[in-house]
């Protein structure tokens, strides 16, 4: 058959498809409510994104302020103008390096950060960084109700992971079965009309109506509401490509579901079955085997090592504990002389016990950062089973709120914890005061974004894992199709 | 005649296989979260047990050294898994169950389990709550969609009716015989569940453990029962099979996919929580304030632990300081949990409409997992650890402030550690829970009658043919 | 040119059609008659490649219908029992749609008002929606995608079933004009009187063999009658 002539009836099948979608009634429906959650999900997450990342800037200011107002107070007692008090001296190294000089090393919003607002408040984005040991500042997380972290967000990956798959099988549970059934199908087939000419014009008319959906409103709602997220480059277009593909991964599932040539209504239950599977129960059961497989260790373990240390340090610390605070009456002593600062026995103690838990517990951390990532890696080498895990997952990544992303950040927050440890610990040893020119060289945490190379190849991966299963399904329906019945 | 046409109901849908398909996928993924939710539930608790009496254990065996270290060093509490957890684990994934009581910090629950999630947290855990809440309708609808429109359609229901069966006589059949195919696949699994909460409970709390089951499936027996009566009022009120399904469908996926979501957003804005940065400016603003007003009223400065307070005044110090701080905690802290149960409670009275989420959180509360139950046990530990730091002052303020610049040099032993109690947290009764879930069951009860009066019409007023 | 070559169709141990011979010169009427289940539609079915043959081959105008599926279909215009038409668009809609994948291109609009015209349809209910047409209405509107697609061979499927008379013999006057043109046909029909006055020749089928092959001109109506009841086990 003249290959010119079948592409010019493709054209016809999709232009009569677009009008007989114009015509249904429940296509606008479904169409609609779709577009409202698209909508309610953007606006969602814009708002969300917004309040995050005010949040963060709040804490900068703040963390800014207080240094200021501490290099204020340093000069002032240099000056001999005000005494500095036992807890709270900004020339103190044990003070600075604490809780009361730390800062907050935080990981900023990517410019996609609405489309998938991901666990953001599981894994969270800042944390004070002190001198202490970091178990004693990983679990210090911002506040939210466990309800609402259980329900998970509202936000446009939930609403295309979730529900667009509904939509295309509204718009193809029946896609032939529908004509078969009305008699229409045999018209057609009776016409110099392949029928495979006749699948991809009906699957190309709705994919393209899908997509102009869920893509290109989200995009331009982006682009009007946040310009920023164009500064993405790339990440645009693979956030774009990843909806797409995942879409066509439904859309194979319903021709190679229509091409068995079962009744309409036994498309429709099987499509809701494998939509169970593959986007609820695959994934928490995949969720759990992995739990299974690799389980974390136990965090009630870490509780009681950690105070046994505890325990242990301060037994071997017992005397520079119970010296006193030489302060009481002789406020003079917490003043530098000469660079040198003379810290409270006891406050020494204390810091001494800190560095040692810290050096002792740091093998049993690592164990717990080794269990998780051996259990993130199985995860990524089995999500395969599930589209929607992955599809997730990239959207995830491709917003920055993603586990790789994260897991980057916290060998960043390792790093700065690192530096800033070795500036005061040396300090501290060397009973050194914290001078007026140290604060310009206090380690601070600069982000590093992650390698461009690193976000594609992950994109790309999450495009081929997706692609695959669809291409499987297409070359069923292929053979399927061969064996339907018309009539 | 109610029961010939429930018997014959319930034939037809053995027959035609969905009960056996679908019922049995359910079935054995019931089954399988049970088993899991059991090994997590056994295991979690042995790890407590042993946790809790070690920590004890080494309290008491520490050497000798100043009371207030002791304190520093503290103590662990350990929230006990409910035995129903392995039914329904609630919110224990998303907080933690591990307390540090230590001196003059407010406890806070350490790590949260979901920290050592995967990426596949967002999809949750698969227990057999979960199932029950969002697959249960779905079964009730794929078994009961045409029970009205299908035979409307085959021209069965014309003939029935033209023999004078009244409408109310199907409506009640059809529901017994929904109902009778639930329960001949739940219950099964349901008596597995039981047997296997009384005997991972802990002894003593058998009774109790019986009664939150009880709670707990008749909260679930109301939610199908739900959806029972408003499959059969959509059969009867749809036209044909194919849109009673749809409808359905759409019904299932913005109660039980959709809903949970966009409730959370709403009740976030609703009752919106302070960021940390906010609380803790909130929190410390008022504890200087207060700490100023007391130190200035006792010691004639607001500079704490300067130079102007003696080194004999320090044990009393302490106990000044920690005392006023308490009322502070407990106002900020108990604002925000306060916060939080608004937000559960707004969610809970949006029952009446969209149910999943009043069984939600009368299954969480009956099952001890949710955070009612948790606050209890925060409570009890904040008690505990309260309990220690007045022990310990009160010691310090008796031996070591007499001891003047020496203060530090005070050291206690076992004779003090042993009059502190260990932690002994049982948490609350069935009739506590009981007491706590009235919303939701109200909400239930509200939902059920609406559907029940939304069967009622649409069965009266449906068409025959 | 419509042909059958030892075409031979089973299901399982049950054979729908059993060795059919048949050929159809341009300007035939062929009548095939029979019980249900005799296996008349399942001819039918085969010459379009609804069906593929157990043995044998179906052959329109020289060429094998499973090996060029398409280019077959473009010689040949199937009237089923049931036209069905997309309820939502108008009669012109569906006869644009219809005729525009029949022929590669579509037809302007007058031409296609020409041949509803020429079918018989009144052109006022030419934009209203199918949903609301006659089964009369529907089948016309289908006959003139046939014409549309000047096709050089027919099958029909019990065309007549459910016209009323005028229409049957509208229906009728169609075919002679058609054959008349040099079109093939080949109808299925219960209705003997249809069969012999407007059908040149007649098959009579019984269990998938076709039991008689007549020339309707050297029989009566009467005997007709006689002879299908005696195939179909009734009394002579």
């Amino acid at each position: 058959m003249n290959k010119l002539l079948q592409f010019r009836r493709l054209r016809m099948v999709m232009a009569e498809e677009l009008r007989l979608l114009a015509a249904d009634r429940s296509f606008w429906v479904v169409s609609l409510i779709f577009l409202v959650l698209i909508g309610y999900a953007l606006s969602n997450g814009l708002h969300q994104a917004t309040l995050r990342a005010g949040a963060q800037s709040a804490i900068v200011h703040d963390d800014v302020q207080r240094r200021a107002g501490q290099l204020n107070k340093l000069e002032r007692i240099m000056a001999g103008k005000e005494v500095p008090g036992p807890f709270d001296n900004p020339a103190d190294p044990t003070h600075m390096g604490g809780g009361y000089g730390a800062h907050h090393a935080i990981l900023p919003p990517a410019p996609l950060a609405a489309v998938a607002l991901g666990q953001d408040d599981l894994f969270p984005s800042q944390y004070k960084v002190t001198y202490e040991s970091r178990i004693s500042f990983i679990g210090n997380n911002d506040i939210e109700n466990p309800w609402n972290l259980l329900s998970g967000h509202f936000d446009l990956s939930f609403v295309l992971v979730y529900l667009l798959p509904f939509l295309i099988f509204a718009l193809g549970y029946n896609l032939l079965s529908a004509e078969r059934e009305s008699g229409t199908l045999r018209l057609l087939m009776s016409q110099p009309l392949a029928l495979w000419t006749l699948l991809l014009g009906k699957i190309a008319t709705r994919a393209v109506v899908l997509l102009a959906l869920a893509v290109l409103v989200p995009v331009a709602t982006l682009m009007l509401a946040r310009p920023a997220a164009l500064s993405g480059g790339g990440t645009l277009l693979y956030w774009a490509a990843t909806v797409a593909v995942y879409a066509l991964f439904w859309f194979a599932l319903v021709l190679a579901v229509n091409a068995c040539g079962k009744s309409s209504a036994t498309n429709a239950m099987v499509l809701i079955i494998a939509w169970v599977t593959l986007v609820l129960v695959l994934p928490s059961l995949l969720n759990l085997a992995v739990g299974a497989a690799v389980p974390s260790p136990s965090r009630a373990e870490l509780a009681t090592r950690t105070r046994v240390l505890t325990a242990e340090a301060m037994a071997r610390n017992n005397k520079l504990l119970s010296t006193d605070y030489a302060h009481v009456g002789k406020p003079g002593v917490l003043v530098p002389k000469d660079g040198s600062i003379q810290m409270a026995g006891r406050l020494r103690g204390m810091f001494l016990i800190e560095r040692e838990i810290d050096q002792k517990i740091a093998p049993e951390l690592a164990r717990f950062d080794l269990q998780q990532e051996r259990r993130q890696a199985l995860v990524a080498r089995y999500s395969f089973l599930s589209p929607a895990a992955v599809a997730a997952e990239a959207m995830s990544a491709l917003a920055g709120t993603g586990q790789r992303r994260h897991a980057w950040f916290m060998r960043q927050v390792g790093n700065y914890h690192a530096a800033w440890q070795q500036f005061f610990f040396t300090r501290i040893d060397a009973g050194r005061a914290v001078t007026v020119a140290d604060f310009s060289h206090i380690p601070h945490f600069a982000w590093r974004e992650e390698e461009g190379s690193t976000v594609d190849r992950d994109a790309m991966w999450a495009l081929v894992q997706l692609f695959a299963p669809c291409l499987l399904l297409l070359g069923f329906a292929l053979w399927r199709l061969r064996r339907y019945r018309v009539v | 005649m109610i029961w010939m046409i429930a018997r014959r109901d319930l034939l037809e849908r053995w027959r035609d296989g969905r009960l056996l398909w679908a019922g049995g996928m359910i079935l054995v993924l019931l089954l399988t979260a049970l088993a899991i939710g059991y090994e997590h539930r056994q295991q979690a608790r042995a790890e407590q047990r042993a946790a809790q009496s070690a920590d004890y254990a080494d309290w008491l065996k520490q050497g000798r050294r100043h009371p207030h270290d002791a304190a520093h060093q503290g103590m662990h509490a350990f929230k006990p898994e409910a035995a129903l957890a392995l039914i329904d684990p609630g919110i224990n994934p998303y907080i933690g169950s591990t307390v540090w009581l230590q001196a003059h910090r407010q406890s806070e629950v350490m790590f949260r389990p979901a920290q050592d999630a995967t990426s596949l947290q967002r999809f949750g855990e698969l227990s057999t709550g979960w199932i029950l809440q969002v697959l249960g309708p779905l079964l009730v609808i794929v078994l009961g969609f045409n029970a009205f429109a299908g035979e409307r359609e085959q021209g069965i229901l014309r003939q029935a009716v033209s023999l004078g069966i009244p409408t109310r006589s199907m409506l009640w059949g059809k529901a017994i015989a929904l109902g009778a195919s639930l329960l001949g696949l739940l219950a099964p699994a349901a008596l597995l569940a039981c047997v296997a909460a009384v005997l991972a409970a802990d002894a003593g709390t058998r009774l109790d453990t019986w009664l939150r089951f009880g709670l707990l499936a008749f909260g679930y027996a109301l939610y199908l029962g739900i959806f029972v009566f408003l499959t059969l009022g959509v059969s009867a009120a749809a036209s044909t099979s194919r849109v009673a399904i749809t409808v359905l469908l759409a019904l299932w996926i913005g109660n039980a996919v959709i809903a949970p979501r966009v409730m959370a957003e709403l009740a976030r804005r609703t009752h919106p929580t302070p960021t940390r940065l906010e609380f803790n400016h909130a929190l410390d603003a008022n504890l200087k304030a207060t700490s100023d007003r007391l130190w200035m009223a006792n010691f004639g400065t607001t500079e704490r632990w300067g130079r102007d307070v003696p080194l004999d005044k320090w044990g009393k110090a302490l106990q000044f300081d920690d005392h006023s701080s308490y009322k502070v905690f407990d106002r900020h802290f108990g604002g925000l949990w306060d916060t939080w149960e608004h937000q559960q409670a707004l969610q809970e009275w949006s029952g009446v409409l969209l149910p999943m989420l009043a069984v939600r959180a009368l299954s969480m509360d009956a099952a001890g997992t949710d955070f009612g139950h948790h606050r209890n046990f925060t409570d009890a530990a904040e008690r505990h650890r309260r309990l220690i730091q007045d022990i310990v002052s009160e010691d310090l303020v008796k031996h070591a402030d007499p001891l003047g610049g020496q203060h530090f040099a005070y050291q206690s032993g076992p004779e003090l550690w042993k009059r502190i109690p260990a932690f002994n947290y049982h948490p609350p009764a069935a009739a506590w829970a009981l007491q706590r879930s009235w919303r939701s069951l109200l909400a239930l009860c509200a939902a059920l009658g609406l559907a029940f009066a939304f069967a009622w019409r649409a069965a009266s007023r449906q068409r025959a043919y | 040119m419509l042909e059958a070559i030892g075409l031979t169709k089973r299901y399982g141990a049950n054979t729908a059609l059993d060795r059919l011979d048949l050929r159809i010169e341009p300007g035939d009427i062929y009548c095939l008659l029979g019980a249900n289940g005799a296996g008349k539609t399942t001819t039918i079915n085969l010459f379009l490649n609804f069906i593929d043959p157990s043995e044998g081959r179906a052959l329109i105008n020289g060429m094998d219908v499973t090996r060029s599926p398409l280019r077959t279909k473009q010689e040949v215009a199937y009237i089923p029992e049931q036209v069905n038409l997309y309820p939502t668009l108008s009669g012109l809609e569906n006869l644009r749609y219809f005729s525009g994948l029949a022929l590669g291109r579509e037809l302007p609009r007058e031409r296609l008002l020409g041949l509803m015209e020429e079918v018989g349809l009144d052109p006022a209910v030419a934009d209203r929606r199918v949903g609301g047409y006659s089964k009369g209405m529907r089948q016309k509107v289908w006959i003139a995608v046939a014409l549309a697609k000047q096709a050089r061979a027919l099958l029909l499927d019990e065309p007549t079933s459910g016209l009323d008379p005028r229409a049957a013999n509208e229906f009728s006057n169609l075919l002679t004009r058609a054959s008349a043109n040099g079109v093939a046909i080949l109808t299925t029909t219960h209705d003997l009187f249809h069969a012999r006055h407007t059908g040149t020749r007649i098959g009579i089928m019984k269990q998938g063999c076709l039991v008689e092959n007549l020339e309707s001109r050297a029989i009566s109506d009467l005997e007709l009658q006689t002879i299908y009841l005696r195939h179909m086990g009734g009394a002579a």
